[in-house]
Protein backbone atom coordinates (compact mmCIF):
# COMPACT_ATOMS: atom_id res chain seq x y z
CA UNK A 1 0.00 0.00 0.00
CA UNK A 2 2.90 2.39 0.73
CA UNK A 3 4.02 2.34 -2.91
CA UNK A 4 0.44 2.66 -4.12
CA UNK A 5 -0.22 5.60 -1.80
CA UNK A 6 2.89 7.57 -2.72
CA UNK A 7 2.26 6.82 -6.41
CA UNK A 8 -1.29 8.11 -6.10
CA UNK A 9 -0.04 11.26 -4.35
CA UNK A 10 2.50 11.93 -7.09
CA UNK A 11 -0.15 11.33 -9.72
CA UNK A 12 -2.68 13.75 -8.26
CA UNK A 13 0.07 16.36 -7.77
CA UNK A 14 0.84 16.16 -11.48
CA UNK A 15 -2.79 16.34 -12.49
CA UNK A 16 -3.57 19.35 -10.30
CA UNK A 17 -0.30 20.98 -11.39
CA UNK A 18 -0.52 24.74 -11.02
CA UNK A 19 -4.23 24.85 -11.87
CA UNK A 20 -5.77 25.15 -8.38
CA UNK A 21 -5.65 28.95 -8.55
CA UNK A 22 -7.42 28.97 -11.91
CA UNK A 23 -10.10 26.56 -10.64
CA UNK A 24 -10.57 28.90 -7.69
CA UNK A 25 -11.07 31.89 -9.97
CA UNK A 26 -13.36 30.12 -12.46
CA UNK A 27 -15.21 28.12 -9.79
CA UNK A 28 -14.88 24.83 -11.67
CA UNK A 29 -12.74 21.71 -11.55
CA UNK A 30 -12.71 19.91 -14.93
CA UNK A 31 -15.36 17.19 -14.80
CA UNK A 32 -13.08 14.76 -16.66
CA UNK A 33 -10.51 14.98 -13.87
CA UNK A 34 -13.15 14.27 -11.20
CA UNK A 35 -14.44 11.27 -13.15
CA UNK A 36 -10.92 9.92 -13.70
CA UNK A 37 -10.04 10.19 -10.02
CA UNK A 38 -13.42 8.69 -9.15
CA UNK A 39 -12.92 5.72 -11.47
CA UNK A 40 -9.57 5.06 -9.77
CA UNK A 41 -11.37 4.95 -6.41
CA UNK A 42 -9.41 8.00 -5.25
CA UNK A 43 -12.40 10.16 -4.29
CA UNK A 44 -13.65 7.75 -1.61
CA UNK A 45 -10.46 6.00 -0.61
CA UNK A 46 -11.85 3.92 2.25
CA UNK A 47 -14.45 1.98 0.26
CA UNK A 48 -13.51 -1.72 0.56
CA UNK A 49 -11.93 -3.49 -2.41
CA UNK A 50 -14.95 -5.82 -2.70
CA UNK A 51 -16.91 -2.80 -3.98
CA UNK A 52 -14.17 -1.73 -6.37
CA UNK A 53 -12.70 0.69 -3.82
CA UNK A 54 -9.12 1.53 -2.86
CA UNK A 55 -9.66 0.00 0.59
CA UNK A 56 -7.41 2.37 2.53
CA UNK A 57 -7.30 2.52 6.33
CA UNK A 58 -8.35 5.78 7.95
CA UNK A 59 -4.67 6.60 8.58
CA UNK A 60 -3.66 6.14 4.92
CA UNK A 61 -6.80 7.80 3.65
CA UNK A 62 -6.02 10.73 5.96
CA UNK A 63 -2.51 11.05 4.53
CA UNK A 64 -3.95 11.14 1.00
CA UNK A 65 -6.67 13.60 2.02
CA UNK A 66 -4.10 15.95 3.60
CA UNK A 67 -2.00 15.71 0.44
CA UNK A 68 -4.92 16.71 -1.79
CA UNK A 69 -5.99 19.35 0.74
CA UNK A 70 -2.56 20.95 0.41
CA UNK A 71 -3.00 21.15 -3.37
CA UNK A 72 -6.62 22.26 -3.67
CA UNK A 73 -9.30 22.44 -0.97
CA UNK A 74 -12.05 22.44 -3.60
CA UNK A 75 -10.92 19.05 -4.89
CA UNK A 76 -10.54 17.84 -1.31
CA UNK A 77 -14.11 19.02 -0.60
CA UNK A 78 -15.40 16.96 -3.53
CA UNK A 79 -13.55 13.98 -1.99
CA UNK A 80 -15.15 14.71 1.38
CA UNK A 81 -18.62 14.63 -0.20
CA UNK A 82 -17.96 11.49 -2.20
CA UNK A 83 -16.43 9.72 0.80
CA UNK A 84 -19.26 10.76 3.08
CA UNK A 85 -21.85 9.52 0.56
CA UNK A 86 -20.06 6.17 0.32
CA UNK A 87 -19.70 5.90 4.09
CA UNK A 88 -23.39 6.72 4.62
CA UNK A 89 -24.45 4.06 2.11
CA UNK A 90 -22.08 1.51 3.66
CA UNK A 91 -23.08 2.28 7.23
CA UNK A 92 -26.82 2.87 6.93
CA UNK A 93 -27.64 0.77 3.90
CA UNK A 94 -28.16 -2.97 3.62
CA UNK A 95 -25.51 -5.23 2.08
CA UNK A 96 -27.57 -5.23 -1.13
CA UNK A 97 -27.68 -1.43 -1.23
CA UNK A 98 -23.90 -1.25 -0.76
CA UNK A 99 -23.44 -3.75 -3.58
CA UNK A 100 -25.62 -1.64 -5.90
CA UNK A 101 -24.41 1.88 -5.10
CA UNK A 102 -20.77 1.69 -3.97
CA UNK A 103 -19.39 0.39 -7.28
CA UNK A 104 -20.92 3.44 -8.95
CA UNK A 105 -18.96 5.70 -6.58
CA UNK A 106 -15.72 3.89 -7.34
CA UNK A 107 -16.51 3.73 -11.05
CA UNK A 108 -16.54 7.41 -12.00
CA UNK A 109 -19.96 8.42 -10.66
CA UNK A 110 -19.98 11.50 -8.41
CA UNK A 111 -22.03 12.00 -5.25
CA UNK A 112 -23.07 14.63 -2.72
CA UNK A 113 -24.86 14.51 0.64
CA UNK A 114 -27.63 16.97 1.59
CA UNK A 115 -28.24 17.77 5.28
CA UNK A 116 -28.78 21.52 5.81
CA UNK A 117 -32.01 23.31 5.00
CA UNK A 118 -33.06 26.96 4.97
CA UNK A 119 -34.56 26.58 8.46
CA UNK A 120 -32.44 23.69 9.74
CA UNK A 121 -28.69 24.15 9.88
CA UNK A 122 -27.32 22.92 13.17
CA UNK A 123 -30.88 22.44 14.49
CA UNK A 124 -31.71 19.16 12.80
CA UNK A 125 -34.96 18.75 14.71
CA UNK A 126 -36.27 21.54 12.46
CA UNK A 127 -35.63 19.51 9.28
CA UNK A 128 -38.69 19.61 6.99
CA UNK A 129 -37.65 17.46 4.01
CA UNK A 130 -40.02 14.50 3.95
CA UNK A 131 -39.73 11.03 2.49
CA UNK A 132 -43.07 9.20 2.43
CA UNK A 133 -44.25 5.84 1.17
CA UNK A 134 -46.61 5.79 -1.78
CA UNK A 135 -47.46 2.26 -2.88
CA UNK A 136 -44.21 0.51 -3.81
CA UNK A 137 -42.41 3.85 -4.15
CA UNK A 138 -41.27 6.71 -1.92
CA UNK A 139 -41.75 10.41 -2.63
CA UNK A 140 -39.24 13.08 -1.53
CA UNK A 141 -40.12 16.74 -1.01
CA UNK A 142 -37.81 19.39 0.39
CA UNK A 143 -35.04 21.93 -0.07
CA UNK A 144 -31.41 21.30 0.88
CA UNK A 145 -28.92 24.15 1.15
CA UNK A 146 -25.18 24.38 0.54
CA UNK A 147 -24.77 20.82 -0.69
CA UNK A 148 -21.05 20.52 -1.45
CA UNK A 149 -20.29 18.95 -4.86
CA UNK A 150 -23.99 18.81 -5.82
CA UNK A 151 -23.19 20.72 -9.01
CA UNK A 152 -21.07 17.76 -10.19
CA UNK A 153 -23.12 14.95 -8.64
CA UNK A 154 -24.81 12.04 -10.39
CA UNK A 155 -26.17 10.71 -7.09
CA UNK A 156 -27.52 12.70 -4.15
CA UNK A 157 -27.82 11.22 -0.67
CA UNK A 158 -30.62 13.22 0.94
CA UNK A 159 -31.54 13.15 4.63
CA UNK A 160 -35.19 13.63 5.53
CA UNK A 161 -38.02 12.71 7.86
CA UNK A 162 -39.45 9.23 7.34
CA UNK A 163 -42.18 7.60 9.42
CA UNK A 164 -41.19 7.96 13.09
CA UNK A 165 -37.58 9.04 12.46
CA UNK A 166 -35.17 10.11 9.75
CA UNK A 167 -33.50 8.28 6.88
CA UNK A 168 -31.06 8.91 4.06
CA UNK A 169 -32.34 8.23 0.57
CA UNK A 170 -30.31 7.79 -2.63
CA UNK A 171 -31.60 10.10 -5.39
CA UNK A 172 -30.19 10.02 -8.94
CA UNK A 173 -29.64 13.69 -9.81
CA UNK A 174 -31.52 13.32 -13.09
CA UNK A 175 -34.76 12.12 -11.45
CA UNK A 176 -37.76 14.27 -12.45
CA UNK A 177 -38.48 16.84 -9.73
CA UNK A 178 -34.80 17.37 -8.77
CA UNK A 179 -33.46 20.87 -9.43
CA UNK A 180 -29.84 21.77 -8.60
CA UNK A 181 -29.07 25.46 -8.32
CA UNK A 182 -25.43 26.49 -8.14
CA UNK A 183 -24.41 28.87 -5.33
CA UNK A 184 -22.69 31.87 -6.91
CA UNK A 185 -19.37 33.10 -5.49
CA UNK A 186 -18.95 31.09 -2.27
CA UNK A 187 -16.36 32.53 0.15
CA UNK A 188 -14.10 29.50 -0.05
CA UNK A 189 -13.62 26.12 -1.77
CA UNK A 190 -15.00 28.01 -4.74
CA UNK A 191 -14.71 25.12 -7.18
CA UNK A 192 -16.30 22.55 -4.87
CA UNK A 193 -19.65 22.82 -6.67
CA UNK A 194 -21.80 24.03 -3.76
CA UNK A 195 -25.46 24.10 -4.73
CA UNK A 196 -28.98 24.25 -3.35
CA UNK A 197 -31.03 21.16 -4.13
CA UNK A 198 -34.79 21.44 -4.63
CA UNK A 199 -36.81 18.20 -4.46
CA UNK A 200 -40.37 18.47 -5.64
CA UNK A 201 -42.46 15.27 -5.62
CA UNK A 202 -39.39 13.18 -6.44
CA UNK A 203 -40.58 9.59 -6.91
CA UNK A 204 -38.14 6.73 -6.27
CA UNK A 205 -38.23 2.96 -5.76
CA UNK A 206 -38.76 2.11 -2.08
CA UNK A 207 -35.36 0.41 -1.91
CA UNK A 208 -33.75 3.85 -2.35
CA UNK A 209 -34.27 4.33 1.41
CA UNK A 210 -31.00 3.30 3.07
CA UNK A 211 -31.69 0.58 5.65
CA UNK A 212 -35.43 0.89 5.11
CA UNK A 213 -36.28 2.11 8.63
CA UNK A 214 -36.29 5.47 10.40
CA UNK A 215 -33.46 6.32 12.83
CA UNK A 216 -33.28 9.17 15.36
CA UNK A 217 -32.26 12.26 13.31
CA UNK A 218 -29.31 13.10 15.57
CA UNK A 219 -27.92 9.56 15.42
CA UNK A 220 -28.35 9.41 11.65
CA UNK A 221 -26.62 12.71 11.01
CA UNK A 222 -23.83 12.15 13.55
CA UNK A 223 -23.12 8.81 11.90
CA UNK A 224 -23.06 10.22 8.38
CA UNK A 225 -20.98 13.26 9.37
CA UNK A 226 -18.32 11.23 11.16
CA UNK A 227 -16.55 10.46 7.89
CA UNK A 228 -16.91 14.04 6.67
CA UNK A 229 -15.42 15.38 9.88
CA UNK A 230 -12.34 13.19 9.52
CA UNK A 231 -11.96 14.24 5.91
CA UNK A 232 -12.25 17.95 6.74
CA UNK A 233 -9.82 17.54 9.65
CA UNK A 234 -7.16 15.94 7.43
CA UNK A 235 -7.87 18.45 4.68
CA UNK A 236 -7.06 21.22 7.17
CA UNK A 237 -3.72 19.54 7.91
CA UNK A 238 -3.04 19.89 4.18
CA UNK A 239 -4.01 23.57 4.25
CA UNK A 240 -1.55 24.12 7.10
CA UNK A 241 1.25 22.28 5.28
CA UNK A 242 0.72 24.40 2.17
CA UNK A 243 0.71 27.58 4.28
CA UNK A 244 3.84 26.56 6.16
CA UNK A 245 5.67 25.80 2.92
CA UNK A 246 4.64 29.12 1.34
CA UNK A 247 5.48 31.16 4.45
CA UNK A 248 8.91 29.61 5.07
CA UNK A 249 9.89 29.93 1.39
CA UNK A 250 8.87 33.57 1.35
CA UNK A 251 10.47 34.44 4.68
CA UNK A 252 13.75 32.76 3.71
CA UNK A 253 13.87 34.36 0.26
CA UNK A 254 12.76 37.95 0.74
CA UNK A 255 15.01 40.54 2.35
CA UNK A 256 13.97 43.65 4.25
CA UNK A 257 16.20 45.98 6.27
CA UNK A 258 19.24 44.13 4.88
CA UNK A 259 18.39 40.57 5.97
CA UNK A 260 15.90 37.80 5.22
CA UNK A 261 12.43 38.22 6.70
CA UNK A 262 12.95 34.99 8.66
CA UNK A 263 15.70 36.68 10.68
CA UNK A 264 13.29 39.29 11.95
CA UNK A 265 12.04 37.88 15.21
CA UNK A 266 8.42 38.88 14.80
CA UNK A 267 8.29 37.08 11.45
CA UNK A 268 10.13 34.06 12.88
CA UNK A 269 7.44 33.94 15.55
CA UNK A 270 4.79 33.56 12.83
CA UNK A 271 6.74 30.66 11.32
CA UNK A 272 6.96 28.94 14.70
CA UNK A 273 3.20 29.40 15.19
CA UNK A 274 2.48 27.91 11.76
CA UNK A 275 4.74 24.94 12.39
CA UNK A 276 3.09 24.38 15.76
CA UNK A 277 -0.39 24.56 14.23
CA UNK A 278 0.51 22.00 11.56
CA UNK A 279 2.03 19.62 14.11
CA UNK A 280 -0.88 19.91 16.55
CA UNK A 281 -3.48 19.33 13.83
CA UNK A 282 -1.55 16.38 12.37
CA UNK A 283 -1.16 14.67 15.77
CA UNK A 284 -4.82 15.01 16.70
CA UNK A 285 -5.86 13.65 13.27
CA UNK A 286 -3.43 10.74 13.54
CA UNK A 287 -4.87 9.88 16.93
CA UNK A 288 -8.45 9.93 15.61
CA UNK A 289 -7.56 7.82 12.57
CA UNK A 290 -5.77 5.31 14.80
CA UNK A 291 -8.97 5.03 16.87
CA UNK A 292 -10.93 4.33 13.66
CA UNK A 293 -8.42 1.74 12.48
CA UNK A 294 -8.44 -0.01 15.85
CA UNK A 295 -12.23 0.09 16.09
CA UNK A 296 -12.00 1.98 19.38
CA UNK A 297 -15.17 3.67 20.70
CA UNK A 298 -12.91 6.66 21.40
CA UNK A 299 -13.11 7.38 17.66
CA UNK A 300 -16.43 9.16 18.11
CA UNK A 301 -15.14 11.95 20.34
CA UNK A 302 -11.65 11.91 18.76
CA UNK A 303 -13.30 12.69 15.41
CA UNK A 304 -15.08 15.78 16.75
CA UNK A 305 -11.88 16.88 18.49
CA UNK A 306 -9.81 16.41 15.32
CA UNK A 307 -12.29 18.38 13.21
CA UNK A 308 -12.47 21.21 15.70
CA UNK A 309 -8.73 21.48 16.40
CA UNK A 310 -7.73 21.21 12.73
CA UNK A 311 -10.31 23.70 11.49
CA UNK A 312 -9.45 26.33 14.09
CA UNK A 313 -5.70 25.82 13.62
CA UNK A 314 -6.08 26.05 9.84
CA UNK A 315 -8.13 29.26 10.01
CA UNK A 316 -5.59 30.90 12.31
CA UNK A 317 -2.60 29.43 10.46
CA UNK A 318 -3.85 30.61 7.06
CA UNK A 319 -4.33 34.13 8.42
CA UNK A 320 -0.74 33.99 9.74
CA UNK A 321 0.55 32.84 6.34
CA UNK A 322 -1.18 35.75 4.58
CA UNK A 323 0.44 38.07 7.13
CA UNK A 324 3.91 36.68 6.36
CA UNK A 325 3.47 36.85 2.59
CA UNK A 326 1.66 40.18 2.81
CA UNK A 327 1.08 41.70 -0.62
CA UNK A 328 2.69 38.67 -2.33
CA UNK A 329 -0.16 36.46 -1.08
CA UNK A 330 -2.99 38.93 -1.23
CA UNK A 331 -4.71 38.13 -4.46
CA UNK A 332 -7.35 35.58 -5.39
CA UNK A 333 -5.97 32.32 -6.60
CA UNK A 334 -2.70 32.52 -4.60
CA UNK A 335 -2.19 29.49 -2.38
CA UNK A 336 -2.34 31.40 0.91
CA UNK A 337 -5.24 33.62 -0.19
CA UNK A 338 -7.19 30.49 -1.11
CA UNK A 339 -6.18 28.88 2.18
CA UNK A 340 -7.40 31.93 4.10
CA UNK A 341 -10.88 31.75 2.54
CA UNK A 342 -11.08 27.94 2.40
CA UNK A 343 -9.99 27.45 6.02
CA UNK A 344 -12.61 29.87 7.29
CA UNK A 345 -15.33 27.70 5.74
CA UNK A 346 -13.87 24.67 7.53
CA UNK A 347 -14.83 26.31 10.84
CA UNK A 348 -18.44 26.28 9.65
CA UNK A 349 -19.13 23.05 7.75
CA UNK A 350 -19.63 19.51 9.16
CA UNK A 351 -20.37 20.97 12.60
CA UNK A 352 -19.45 24.57 13.36
CA UNK A 353 -16.84 25.48 15.97
CA UNK A 354 -19.69 26.22 18.36
CA UNK A 355 -21.41 22.85 17.86
CA UNK A 356 -18.12 20.99 18.19
CA UNK A 357 -17.44 22.77 21.47
CA UNK A 358 -20.92 21.88 22.75
CA UNK A 359 -20.33 18.22 21.91
CA UNK A 360 -16.90 18.25 23.54
CA UNK A 361 -18.32 19.92 26.66
CA UNK A 362 -21.12 17.34 26.82
CA UNK A 363 -18.55 14.58 26.55
CA UNK A 364 -16.37 16.13 29.25
CA UNK A 365 -19.37 16.33 31.57
CA UNK A 366 -20.67 12.81 30.94
CA UNK A 367 -17.20 11.28 31.29
CA UNK A 368 -17.14 12.76 34.80
CA UNK A 369 -20.46 11.13 35.74
CA UNK A 370 -22.57 14.23 35.17
CA UNK A 371 -24.68 13.37 32.10
CA UNK B 1 -38.15 -18.20 26.33
CA UNK B 2 -35.76 -16.01 24.44
CA UNK B 3 -32.01 -16.20 24.59
CA UNK B 4 -32.11 -13.33 27.10
CA UNK B 5 -32.06 -15.86 29.95
CA UNK B 6 -29.00 -17.82 28.91
CA UNK B 7 -25.80 -17.44 30.99
CA UNK B 8 -24.09 -16.19 27.87
CA UNK B 9 -26.43 -13.20 27.72
CA UNK B 10 -25.95 -12.55 31.42
CA UNK B 11 -22.18 -12.26 30.91
CA UNK B 12 -22.80 -9.95 28.00
CA UNK B 13 -24.97 -7.68 30.14
CA UNK B 14 -22.29 -7.61 32.83
CA UNK B 15 -19.62 -6.63 30.35
CA UNK B 16 -21.82 -3.90 28.88
CA UNK B 17 -22.70 -2.51 32.30
CA UNK B 18 -18.97 -2.36 33.05
CA UNK B 19 -18.31 -0.51 29.79
CA UNK B 20 -21.06 2.01 30.53
CA UNK B 21 -19.89 2.60 34.07
CA UNK B 22 -16.33 3.10 32.88
CA UNK B 23 -17.43 5.64 30.27
CA UNK B 24 -19.97 7.59 32.32
CA UNK B 25 -18.72 7.28 35.88
CA UNK B 26 -22.22 6.08 36.84
CA UNK B 27 -23.61 2.63 37.67
CA UNK B 28 -26.58 1.58 35.49
CA UNK B 29 -29.22 -1.18 35.61
CA UNK B 30 -29.76 -3.50 32.70
CA UNK B 31 -33.30 -2.11 32.32
CA UNK B 32 -32.60 1.62 32.61
CA UNK B 33 -33.48 3.65 29.52
CA UNK B 34 -30.07 5.18 28.90
CA UNK B 35 -31.15 7.84 26.44
CA UNK B 36 -34.44 9.06 27.90
CA UNK B 37 -34.04 8.65 31.67
CA UNK B 38 -30.24 8.41 31.47
CA UNK B 39 -29.87 11.49 29.30
CA UNK B 40 -27.03 10.06 27.22
CA UNK B 41 -26.35 11.66 23.82
CA UNK B 42 -26.38 10.36 20.26
CA UNK B 43 -22.61 10.81 20.32
CA UNK B 44 -22.56 8.34 23.20
CA UNK B 45 -24.88 6.00 21.30
CA UNK B 46 -22.28 5.88 18.53
CA UNK B 47 -19.58 4.98 21.03
CA UNK B 48 -21.75 2.10 22.17
CA UNK B 49 -22.24 0.94 18.57
CA UNK B 50 -18.49 0.94 17.91
CA UNK B 51 -17.82 -0.85 21.20
CA UNK B 52 -20.30 -3.62 20.37
CA UNK B 53 -18.82 -4.05 16.90
CA UNK B 54 -15.26 -4.24 18.15
CA UNK B 55 -15.89 -6.40 21.22
CA UNK B 56 -18.27 -8.92 19.65
CA UNK B 57 -16.99 -8.92 16.06
CA UNK B 58 -20.36 -7.93 14.64
CA UNK B 59 -21.42 -5.27 12.15
CA UNK B 60 -24.32 -3.06 13.21
CA UNK B 61 -25.73 -1.69 9.96
CA UNK B 62 -28.88 -0.26 8.46
CA UNK B 63 -32.06 -0.78 10.43
CA UNK B 64 -30.15 -2.44 13.31
CA UNK B 65 -28.94 1.06 14.23
CA UNK B 66 -32.46 1.86 15.54
CA UNK B 67 -32.14 3.48 18.96
CA UNK B 68 -34.59 0.91 20.36
CA UNK B 69 -31.80 -1.65 20.07
CA UNK B 70 -29.60 0.46 22.37
CA UNK B 71 -32.16 1.85 24.76
CA UNK B 72 -31.21 -0.52 27.59
CA UNK B 73 -28.36 -2.89 28.26
CA UNK B 74 -30.80 -5.79 27.96
CA UNK B 75 -31.76 -4.70 24.44
CA UNK B 76 -28.12 -4.33 23.46
CA UNK B 77 -27.37 -7.85 24.66
CA UNK B 78 -30.30 -9.17 22.61
CA UNK B 79 -29.00 -7.34 19.55
CA UNK B 80 -25.51 -8.77 20.00
CA UNK B 81 -26.94 -12.27 20.40
CA UNK B 82 -28.97 -11.92 17.25
CA UNK B 83 -26.14 -10.47 15.16
CA UNK B 84 -23.61 -13.04 16.40
CA UNK B 85 -25.91 -15.81 15.18
CA UNK B 86 -26.31 -13.99 11.87
CA UNK B 87 -22.54 -13.50 11.53
CA UNK B 88 -21.83 -17.16 12.29
CA UNK B 89 -24.50 -18.21 9.77
CA UNK B 90 -23.02 -15.84 7.20
CA UNK B 91 -19.53 -17.27 7.55
CA UNK B 92 -20.73 -20.80 6.95
CA UNK B 93 -23.23 -19.81 4.29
Amino acid sequence: MGEDLSGAMASVTLRVGDLAGEWDRTGLIPLDLLRELGAEGRLCAEVPEQYGGWGLSSTHSGAYTAHVGGLCSSLRSVMTSQGMAAWTIQRLGTAEQSAVHLPRLTGGGLAAVGFSEPGAGSDLAAMTTTIRRDGDAVVVDGHKKWVTAAHYADLLVIVGRFEDGAVAVVVPADTPGVRIERIADPLGCRAAGHADVHLDGVRLPADSVLGGHGLPPALLVTTALAYGRMSVAWGCVGILRACLAAATAHAAGREQFGRPLAEHQLVAGHLADLYTAEQVAARVCEHASRCWDEGSPDQVVATVLAKHVSATQAARGAATAVQVLASAGSRDGHAVARAYRDAKLMEIIEGSNELCRLMLAQHALSAQGAP
Amino acid sequence: MTTADTPNTHDLEKELLGFLEGRTGTAWDADTDLFDAGGLSSLFAMQVVVHLEKTYAIAVRGADLRLDNFRTVRRMAELVDRLRVAAAGGRHG
